[in-house]
């Protein structure tokens, strides 16, 4: 599973703590493997996170974040549509910073989404492969 | 650096000048974590980090001697914050947030770090990175830990009514369970009637008792306990809210006859009804009316109509009389608030494919359909005929639709072969086999098995039994499995059944048979939006998975939504009737005092940092998702007032929606602090492996 960009890379990914971590949770209950550059924090929802955050930690050295949200079977109201909202305007942040977009991605991960968790994962180290 | 036992690594000077004291203790699991992750590397990479005053290991932290380490250490060393780096936090945190509290801590000076699910587990093959990824989410809990706050938790009300889905032989035990601890049980059929999957048998192992009999016992209770409300034709249409406070909407099918309708109207509808369909409950080997009782005892003793087959052509209700049939009756929708849900959604048997073990050739029936040609109140009255002709030699062939192997056996619809063992089909057709010898002692009987897995208590007996009687028993491995073919010559036999016999050395052997009974698997079945609907995680067997199957055998990682029977995998009554019993306890623990404790991560302001609105426009109470959880106060200070955000914490549900435009950085939502995240990243980027 190592390699070069692995090593190199060092991806965040944000995790409801309802949907996407459970889904994080399941794909290792079921042994399918992914790169271990991909560190899980549980988070209520991530619309918690103002823009700053994201750009912070892309300074720190962060190579891609991922935001697994529940989509809009987000259990609060409103959040969902605000955090899309956000991570627009955190793109456009990005593209000012001559940051790529792809950098951050937001997605849906269900509590059984072990497919696309591990797609969103591999995908996130295709564009920082390509980037590199 | 010295060394005491269970790997401790005693940390020199860390800690000190009044900061965070952090105990950190790292879980073998057994080897599920070890056997990947080189946890003796990770404590010794943790012990270097700030304010950890002590860096342990343990084979099992869960254990009583784990989690005393822990108490032991709080005590000992003055911890005042934890972590354990173990399995899923979805497992263990509330148990170490427990043993902190038995310690004297308040629980929430607690931070768990996943390294099970979602390192040595997800990271098998790479051994270093997962050790290397181990250290580094160690350090960010830590990091979290140095910041965290004594907690209280929130306490809100929960209903005390359950909604048991499913009226099988689960349902209904996990019901009256519920329903003699005081709760209210709306329990939901979806069919027009109760009973499930064990109304189709007959006697049942290992007791020989009658379903028919334990079903009528349970409906009995069940249908005058004045705390169960029973519903039939009953689907559940949408789900909301969370542990203790869900609410249903569900849809109530008409079952298109009134409830005063006599036996004798009934009988009168279902002979004048010119429709008919498959019978569903005899698997499709006799037909029965588009109204239709499906036994003479079904629960509840009323027919009812199958909507799909009837054309409301009225002449039922022209034989019932005025007031039996009502063909018009609209479906109605119910609302229900309830504080837990037990899923008793049963199981579907495996459906051969043509051709599979002969399977669609005249005189090759699957154990259910069997089951049922044994009843004398079956479709053949219990006699034993294929085609009019009595039966003389009979084949079982176990293992069909179980226990497959990828390569040999050709996929289901969703590409997947079912590799498990369904459990209950060795002793269920050695009972069959058994009751053929009984009832019908001319008859030959074969039995063609892979391994004899009668595991429970008393099903051996069946084993020996059918040995005594005369059955011949053939073993045939994975590779080479019976063939059935049509017999050719052969006047007493239609069917031949082929197979090599491994306790003969491999012999090539054919038996005559008229009656070929394949021995189906246990499939989980189709639960419709159920699962999209409430979020249920399904195990790579397809069967609804729970946390874990010896800590939390009933419990789903959905809070307050517990599992009871087949619909998590093989089982026979008896474990499920077990399994039924440890949800209702469950479910009625959590809904005993009528409220709940929830963790108290809502959002709070610091009112030294709060602006009133001054500069910001009170962007959080613009922001809030939540209905009116955060207004704007006046405080009073040094004579001087002054306006303050105020979280109304019964209403907040922690989502942050204000904590991320506050330009201030006043509000936070306790548990999920910014600075515990932003330390959490730092920590993940800096640690030294």
């Amino acid at each position: 599973m190592a390699n070069e960009t692995h090593d190199k890379h060092r991806i965040l990914v944000l995790a409801t703590e309802t949907c996407a971590y459970p889904g994080a949770d399941n794909v290792g209950q079921i042994h399918a493997e992914y790169p271990a550059n991909a560190y899980i924090l549980r988070v209520p929802a991530p619309v918690i996170f103002p823009e700053k955050f994201y750009l912070d930690c892309f300074d720190k050295g962060i190579s891609g974040i991922i935001v697994m949200s529940c989509g809009h079977e987000c259990p609060y109201p409103k959040a969902y549509d605000r955090l899309a909202k956000r991570i627009s305007e955190v793109h456009g942040l990005m593209k000012e910073r001559n940051l790529s977009p792809d950098r951050l991605r937001l997605c849906a991960i269900c509590t059984v989404c072990s497919k696309s968790f591990l797609k969103e994962i591999r995908r996130m180290n295709e564009v920082l492969a390509a980037s590199a | 650096m010295s060394r005491k036992g269970s790997g401790e690594l005693r940390s020199g000077g860390s800690g000190g000048n009044g900061g965070p004291r952090v105990g950190v203790y790292i879980c073998h699991c057994g080897g599920n974590i070890s056997d990947v992750v080189a946890v003796e590397h990770v404590v010794e990479a943790v012990r270097k980090l700030p304010c950890v005053v002590i860096a342990r290991r343990h084979m099992f932290m869960c254990s009583d001697p784990g989690q005393n380490l822990v108490l032991e250490d709080v005590v000992n060393e003055k911890l005042d914050r934890v972590v354990v780096a173990a399995c899923s936090p979805t497992l263990h945190e509330l148990t170490f947030r427990d043993t902190l509290r038995r310690a004297g801590l308040n629980p929430y000076l607690y931070e768990h770090a996943n390294i099970r699910e979602q390192v040595s587990w997800a990271s098998k093959s790479d051994p270093e990175g997962a050790t290397d990824k181990a250290i580094r989410l160690v350090a960010a809990a830590v990091a979290k830990a140095c910041r965290l706050r004594p907690l209280e938790p929130l306490r809100v009300g929960a209903s005390r009514r359950v909604a048991v889905i499913g009226g099988g032989i689960a349902g209904l035990r996990s019901a009256l369970d519920l329903a003699s601890q005081g709760l209210a049980v709306a329990l939901l059929e979806r069919s027009p009637f109760f009973g499930g999957r064990a109304a189709q048998l007959d006697q049942v192992f290992p007791t020989s008792d009658r379903a028919s009999d334990l079903l009528a016992e349970l409906m009995a209770k069940a249908s005058v306990d004045p705390n169960i409300s029973l519903y039939t034709g009953a689907e559940v249409a949408s789900t909301s809210g969370y542990i203790g406070n869900f609410h249903m909407k569900v849809t109530l099918h008409p079952r298109g006859v009134r409830e005063g309708i006599t036996p004798d109207q009934a009988r009168a509808a279902i002979e004048a009804c010119p429709e008919t369909a498959a019978s569903e409950f005899d698997y499709g080997l006799a037909r029965r009316k588009a109204i239709y009782q499906p036994c003479p005892d079904c629960h509840p003793p009323l027919p009812a109509i199958d909507w799909e087959t009837c054309t409301r052509c009225g002449k039922c209700a022209e034989a019932a009389g005025e007031g039996a049939i009502a063909l018009e009756a609209p479906a109605r929708e119910i609302d229900l608030d309830v504080g837990a849900i037990v899923l008793a959604t049963g199981f579907d048997p495996y459906e051969p494919r043509t051709g599979e073990y002969g399977y669609g050739e005249h005189g090759v029936v699957t154990l259910p359909q069997f089951i049922r040609m044994l009843n004398e109140r079956g479709p053949t009255a219990g006699r034993l005929t294929v085609d009019g002709r009595p039966v003389r030699n009979i084949a079982f062939i176990h293992c069909v639709g179980s226990r497959q192997v990828d390569g040999i056996h050709a996929p289901g619809p969703d590409g997947k072969v079912n590799d498990y063992c369904s459990r209950v089909c060795c002793t269920a057709t050695l009972q069959a086999a058994k009751e053929v010898r009984d009832r019908f002692p001319d008859v030959n009987v074969f039995d063609f098995y892979q391994d004899i897995r009668t595991y429970g208590r008393g099903h051996e007996t069946y084993y020996e039994d059918t040995s005594k009687q005369g059955v011949l028993f053939f073993r045939w491995t994975a590779d080479a499995p019976p063939v059935v073919e049509a017999a050719t010559g052969d006047p007493d036999a239609a069917l031949v059944v082929k197979v090599k016999d491994t306790l003969t050395w491999g012999e090539e052997v054919e038996v005559p048979a008229d009656l070929v009974v394949l021995s189906t698997g246990i499939m989980p079945r189709d639960i419709g939006s159920l699962v999209e609907m409430l979020k249920l995680p399904r195990g790579a067997d397809r069967f609804l998975q729970e946390v874990h199957p010896k800590l939390r055998p009933v419990e789903l990682a959905v809070g307050g939504v517990f599992l009871a029977g087949t619909c998590q995998g093989p089982m026979d009554i008896t474990e499920s009737a077990a399994a039924a019993s440890a949800a209702a306890v469950k479910a009625s623990a959590l809904l005993a005092k009528g409220h709940i404790e929830l963790d108290p991560f809502v959002a709070g302001v610091d009112e030294a940092l709060c602006t009133g609105g001054v500069g910001c426009n009170s962007v959080c109470v613009e922001e809030c998702g939540a209905q009116h959880a955060i207004s704007l106060v006046e405080r009073r200070e040094g004579g001087e007032t002054r306006l303050v955000a105020e979280v109304n914490r019964a209403v907040c549900g922690g989502c942050g929606m204000c904590v991320a435009v506050c330009p201030s950085r006043a509000i936070q939502v306790e548990g999920w602090r910014l600075d515990q995240f932003e330390s959490m990243v730092d920590a993940l980027l800096t640690v030294e492996g």
